[in-house]
């Protein structure tokens, strides 16, 4: 068994979606009644600002600094996505306080060997916007407290375990801080000194405890975790550093989620289909819309492309707090067939999605044939990848009518009885008479004429044979 | 030689002519099915690149159809951008214009419009791209004019009268009118070719 230990030391900050800033940013944590500086970024670190500083004195060296209080809740979604994102490599996941385990024995293989698979980990956590640090070793005790206190430590063989951890201090060892001095009176400080002493002697001073710790360290004592099973939906948030008042700015932070769904994804080999974005607002219900893909997919550039299309027209009512994406449902994946014909769809199922993101969705359309005389009622626009339906042929009285139709049919001015359109018509003697709809209410009795306009326009023309009265309906080119 | 040689050059190219030739340049030419047309254009309608039907009233539909009929057999879209009426496609398919192939774009605005036609140019998932934009300048009809090269594909811009005389990239222009049974033709640019020519063809819809 080998385990890789991921540890995130910044994860309490970048789970506010802060990693990318210039801006000075810093969590904060409160012990004795007073607020201290818990971590900061490298450009609070550049005016000053340190760890366990005080909050009034890193305010008064950097007045700009943006401060959160810790969120566990917020930390413990940001791991559990990240361990969503590890599942993909190993089906045994496990997490320690801002770390992520996962037995990866068995899949080195499939990754072509340990340093491809953790350097492949390395470049996806630095898209999803996290810097982790990592160690590998026999046991999970052991990778945690090696990705922790000497990360880049990749032991295969528990003979080496000893060794790696003689040198790490007690303090990491144990949280508990009355066994720690107890420990450190009897002149213990690293664990390598407590492995030195034989485990009744060490039992007998500090109790059973660290000798069932150091024995799962070191694989001598069974370490169960519960494997931890992903969750079946993907809804994650984003809070923003700064409230957003153009839709284009919110292309980089929603690239994140983008890339953190794509993520999830792939640990399940699922593909998405519809994807549901909301943006919140201080005083204001949420703008909430949903991109469809044509085709399931999983492409993070396609889907940030979409997004793009829509955010280029899309009007904010308020500026932008938060940032939400979820997936309800995934469909499992299927390998793509790589012939030209399949290229040429797939293409095409893009150039569609890019056109309906950015216009909107009815705004791209197909059109079909119905089996109707009524000629509103001859064709209807469709979903153009819904497939040809078997398609009803024209019938040769079509040839008469013309290539272009009004929306509506437009009453017609009338002058001693004769239609009147900017002038009075001239008929053409051929007409064509449509009866019918009479069994679904909409009932049709029409006389159809070509006319031409004092313009010299060719139009088409109907009169309504009950009552009489004349209607535009088409234009002949 | 070297003068010979970016004569040539120029030939290949269409930026100079032959007199009377139709085009040696290579582009090619998709008929039109009116014979009249085909010989005032110089065989026809160009591919792979835009066309101007210039009108009072978006004259030119009927114009097209055997084109559209021919290219609805290839598996690409025939896109409409804008059009002013609904494409009545009973009346479509009995010219046999396959209306499975139909796809109809419907913008907010024009500016709108003109991105969509640029990029349903350029896919290469296009046979024919259909266009009504409302204004149009030149720097962006050049941009369509390369998109229609890149996709392939046959881009006509329906225009108002009064754009005569704007310069354009188009490679092939035409005025058009009413005339009776069919439409008057005049040529008022072709690309490797003489312009003004002029015929009456007896197409209607």
């Amino acid at each position: 068994m080998l385990w890789l230990g991921w540890y995130f030391p910044w994860l309490p900050l970048e789970c506010f979606g802060a990693a990318e800033a210039g801006v000075p940013l810093a969590v904060s944590r409160r012990e004795q009644g007073r607020e201290w500086i818990d971590r900061c970024n490298p450009a609070a670190l550049e005016l000053g600002v340190r760890s366990r500083m005080a909050l009034p004195a890193a305010l008064a060296l950097a007045p700009g600094l943006r401060v959160w209080p810790r969120d566990s809740r917020r930390e413990r979604q940001a791991l559990e996505a990240l361990g969503s994102w590890a599942w993909r490599y190993s089906s045994r996941i496990a997490f320690d306080p801002l770390l992520v385990l996962l037995e990866v024995g068995a899949s080195l293989r499939l990754f072509g060997g340990f340093h491809a698979l953790r350097k492949r980990m390395e470049t996806e956590l630095s898209k999803l916007g996290y810097h982790g640090q990592w160690s590998a070793a026999p046991t999970p005790a052991a990778a945690a407290l090696l990705a922790r206190t000497a990360p880049g430590s990749c032991l295969e063989v528990r003979s080496q375990l000893k060794e790696a951890l003689a040198p790490i201090p007690l303090s990491h060892f144990t949280r508990n801080a009355g066994l720690l001095e107890l420990m450190q009176d009897i002149g213990l400080s690293t664990i390598g000194d407590c492995l030195h002493l034989p485990r009744p002697e060490l039992a007998r001073r500090v109790g059973s405890e660290p000798a069932r710790l150091l024995d799962r360290l070191l694989g001598q004592a069974p370490d169960p975790r519960p494997l931890w099973q992903p969750p079946q939906r993907f809804c994650q948030r984003l809070q923003l550093m700064a409230e957003i008042e153009e839709a284009g700015a919110l292309r980089f932070p929603a690239r994140r989620l983008i890339e953190s769904l794509c993520a999830f994804l792939r640990s399940r080999d699922a593909l998405a289909q519809r994807l549901e974005w909301r943006f919140l607002h201080r005083h204001r219900p949420a703008t909430v819309f949903h991109l469809g893909l044509l085709k399931p997919g999983r492409d993070p550039l396609h889907l940030l492309e979409l997004l793009q299309q829509r955010l280029e027209r899309l009007e904010l009512p308020a500026p932008v707090t938060d940032l939400e994406l979820r997936v309800d449902r995934w469909q499992p994946f299927q390998e793509q067939k790589g012939d030209l014909f399949e290229k040429r769809q797939q293409g095409d199922g893009l150039l569609l999605e890019r056109l309906r993101a950015r216009l909107g969705e009815t705004a791209v359309q197909g059109v079909r044939l119905e089996a109707d005389h009524r000629p509103e009622r001859a064709w209807r626009y469709c979903d153009p990848v819904a497939g040809p339906k078997p398609g009803r042929k024209a019938s040769a009285d079509h040839g008469h009518q013309p290539l272009w139709l009004l929306p509506q049919p437009r009453r017609l001015e009338e002058r001693q009885g004769q239609p009147f359109h900017g002038g009075p018509l001239r008929l053409r003697p051929f007409g064509q008479r449509i009866e019918t709809g009479w069994w679904d209410g909409d009932e049709v009795n029409r006389d159809y004429y070509q006319a031409v306009s004092p313009a010299g326009e060719r139009l088409w023309i109907y009169r309504e044979r009950k009552s009489g009265r004349w209607f535009l309906h088409g234009v002949f080119d | 030689m070297a003068a010979e040689a970016s004569l040539d050059h120029l030939l290949r190219r269409g930026l100079l002519w032959k007199g009377g030739e139709t085009p040696a340049n290579g582009s090619r030419m998709l008929s039109s099915g009116f014979g009249e047309l085909d010989r005032i254009t110089g065989g026809g309608w160009p591919a792979g690149a835009l066309v101007e039907l210039v009108s009072a009233s978006s004259l030119g539909l009927s114009l097209l159809a055997p084109v559209l009929a021919r290219l609805s057999t290839e598996p690409r879209w025939l896109a409409w951008v804008d059009p002013p009426w609904h494409p009545h496609a009973p009346a479509l398919a009995a010219r046999g214009i396959e209306v499975a192939r139909l796809l109809r774009v419907k913008s907010r605005d024009g500016k709108e419009g003109l991105w969509a036609a640029e990029q349903l140019l350029r896919s290469g998932n296009c046979s024919a791209v259909l266009l009504w934009p409302a204004r149009i300048g030149s720097a962006r009809l050049r941009r369509l004019q390369l998109a229609a090269g890149q996709g392939d594909c046959l881009g006509v811009l329906f225009r108002p009268l009064g754009v005569e005389r704007e310069n354009s990239m188009a490679a092939l222009r035409l005025r058009l009118e009413g005339d009776g049974a069919g439409l008057r033709v005049k040529v008022l640019k072709r690309r490797g070719g003489w312009s003004g020519g002029e015929a009456v063809v007896p197409c209607s819809g």
